[in-house]
């Protein structure tokens, strides 16, 4: 019985999508322009991800040790550095590695070379390379080492030096984050309006038919259950519209893309997460289309 | 049994459309109601379909108060009650079949008992050809027909006809009328609003007489159309 419902709801909402050629190319376009928009959106935040996590790569803080420090020691701060959570890596380039570093950068100049040649001893010093977790706990990372009781062994933190780049780093960061945050919600706000407005001037357009369901003595819900399948299948066919559209469009864009920012792939990206990125498509477009399709029919109801 | 004590409609520009109905319909009679225009009518059958309620007054179907049906009892009411309109109200996007079967539909009919009740429905109504034509595929008197095969197809109670004939040939609304006598005679209340005279004179059962929103002549027989 409940099957045979199901089944009469479902035709009939099918009946109307099929039927109603024009209305349902129109609205299945403007919902699918809405995903659309939507898929723009997670490319937008996919850019300004790789941005922000590009510029906080480069960001870190150096510890110089003083000559006399030993291995032991500087194994000491790199454990203790390493307790922390807000530390992401602790990277050590010893004296000698840095000797080693120092003389191949400058393999080309004799003074130099010959410079370190009269020196007995190596006269660079090692030092500790700290990445953290998230730009904004350099400063407590800083003070950590501050009070390390090893301190007297370190001579210069270059924080100091770094700090106001890194501050500007991490202002940028979030304020890409958060407009992007908020664009992403105003756009999402525009595109629930108009998918809404769409789907209600396609039910409005029914007006006559729900009258004459009420008339017959249709139940509320099972006048309603059609045009909620109705929704859902505009949902499905732009979502399967747009995702063509879009893989089609992000293969075009994506090499010329690389050309400006090597090493990003936008077309790889979408089509790593083909999967989760489809099936987000279609359950926002179902949602977009039977909600609108439930505040639409409501109206008309109400007699 | 459809009852109506001291019924008021006053529409919401203060038009007074009903002032102090009072109406018996006993099961199975046949009943014209006759009127020039804005006479109140119509407004007397949307009462009886709950599209209304009556501002003073009751209205009762069967012993029930149908102003105070809760929302969701108001299709069980429209359930009881076969409706046909002077501009026909079919579903434009269904077939003449779907049109009809969507009465059964709604009550919860098997599949088998709608294959097999809706061609002969449409049969009853000459159009046992045209079940798969669309609406405006359908000449006037065939859609007035069809509209006449959806109320009847779950055998209501009560048929409320309003203008059927309105839109027909002289011809057309005459074979309206007799499905509808036909219709009455295997029991069924008929109530029909009209202002054609040569139809109600035809007809000769009970005519009630409306104008101004008053009822002012009520012949329980062998009734004539008189302004």
């Amino acid at each position: 019985m409940l099957k045979e419902k199901l089944g009469r709801v479902i035709q009939a909402g099918w009946n109307n999508f099929r039927r109603n050629s024009y209305v349902t190319f129109g609205t299945t376009g403007v919902l699918a322009l809405v995903l659309l928009l939507m898929l723009g959106l997670i490319a937008v935040n996919f850019f300004s991800g790789v941005l922000v996590d590009a510029l906080e790569s480069k960001v870190d803080v150096s510890v110089y040790m003083k000559t006399n420090a030993t291995d032991q020691d500087i194994q000491t701060i790199k454990r203790d550095l390493e307790k922390l959570n807000t530390v992401a890596s602790v990277f050590v380039v010893t004296r000698e590695a840095a000797l080693a570093e120092f003389r191949e950068r400058h393999a080309q100049d004799t003074l130099i070379q010959e410079s370190l040649a009269e020196l007995q001893d190596n006269p660079l010093q090692a030092s500790l390379n700290i990445k953290a977790s998230d730009p904004g706990q350099y400063a407590t990372i800083v003070s950590f080492l501050e009070t390390h009781k090893l301190r007297p062994l370190m001579d210069k933190i270059n924080y100091y030096e770094n700090e106001a780049l890194i501050g500007r780093i991490q202002r940028i960061s979030s304020t890409v984050r958060d407009w992007g945050a908020l664009n992403t919600l105003l756009l999402a706000v525009i595109a629930v309006l108009v998918a809404f407005n769409t789907i209600r001037l396609t039910i409005i357009n029914q007006k006559h038919e729900i009258e004459i369901m009420r008339l017959v003595g249709g139940s509320n819900w099972y006048i309603r259950a059609p045009y909620l399948v109705e929704g859902a299948l505009y949902g499905i066919f732009a979502a399967v519209l747009a995702i063509i559209i879009w893989y089609i469009g992000a293969s075009a864009v994506s090499p010329k893309i690389a050309l400006v920012m090597p090493g990003v792939s936008l077309i790889g990206y979408f089509f790593g997460n083909f999967i989760p990125v489809f099936l987000l498509t279609v359950f926002v477009g179902i949602v977009l289309g039977m909600f609108s399709s439930f505040i639409a029919i409501r109206k008309f109801l109400r007699i | 049994m459809i009852e109506l004590a001291n019924v008021s409609t006053v529409y919401e520009d203060n038009f007074m459309a009903l002032q102090g109905i009072n109406l018996q319909i006993k099961d199975g009679e046949f009943v014209s109601i006759v009127g020039p225009a804005g006479a109140g009518k119509s407004t007397l059958l949307r009462l009886l379909t709950r599209e209304l309620k009556p501002t003073d007054g009751s209205v009762m179907i069967d012993g029930v108060e149908i102003a105070k049906l809760s929302r969701a009892d108001i299709p069980l009411l429209r359930r009881k009650i076969g409706t046909i309109f002077q501009d026909f109200k079919l579903l434009p996007s269904r077939t003449a079949f779907e049109n009809v079967a969507f009465a059964l539909e709604v009550i919860g009919a098997p599949a088998s008992k709608i294959n097999e009740d809706v061609p002969k429905a449409l049969d009853l109504v000459g159009l046992g050809d045209k079940l798969n034509s669309f609406p405006h595929q359908l000449s006037g008197g065939g859609k007035q027909r069809l509209a006449i095969a959806r109320a009847l197809i779950h055998r209501p109670r009560i048929i409320l006809a309003d203008e059927p004939t309105g839109n027909l040939d002289i011809m057309n609304g005459h074979d309206v009328i007799q499905l509808l006598l036909k219709i009455n005679e295997l029991g069924t209340t008929v109530v029909l609003v009209t202002h054609n005279k040569d139809i109600v004179d035809s007809i000769s059962r009970r005519v009630v007489t409306m104008d101004g929103g008053q009822i002012v002549r009520d012949q329980l027989e062998n009734g004539r159309y008189i302004i």
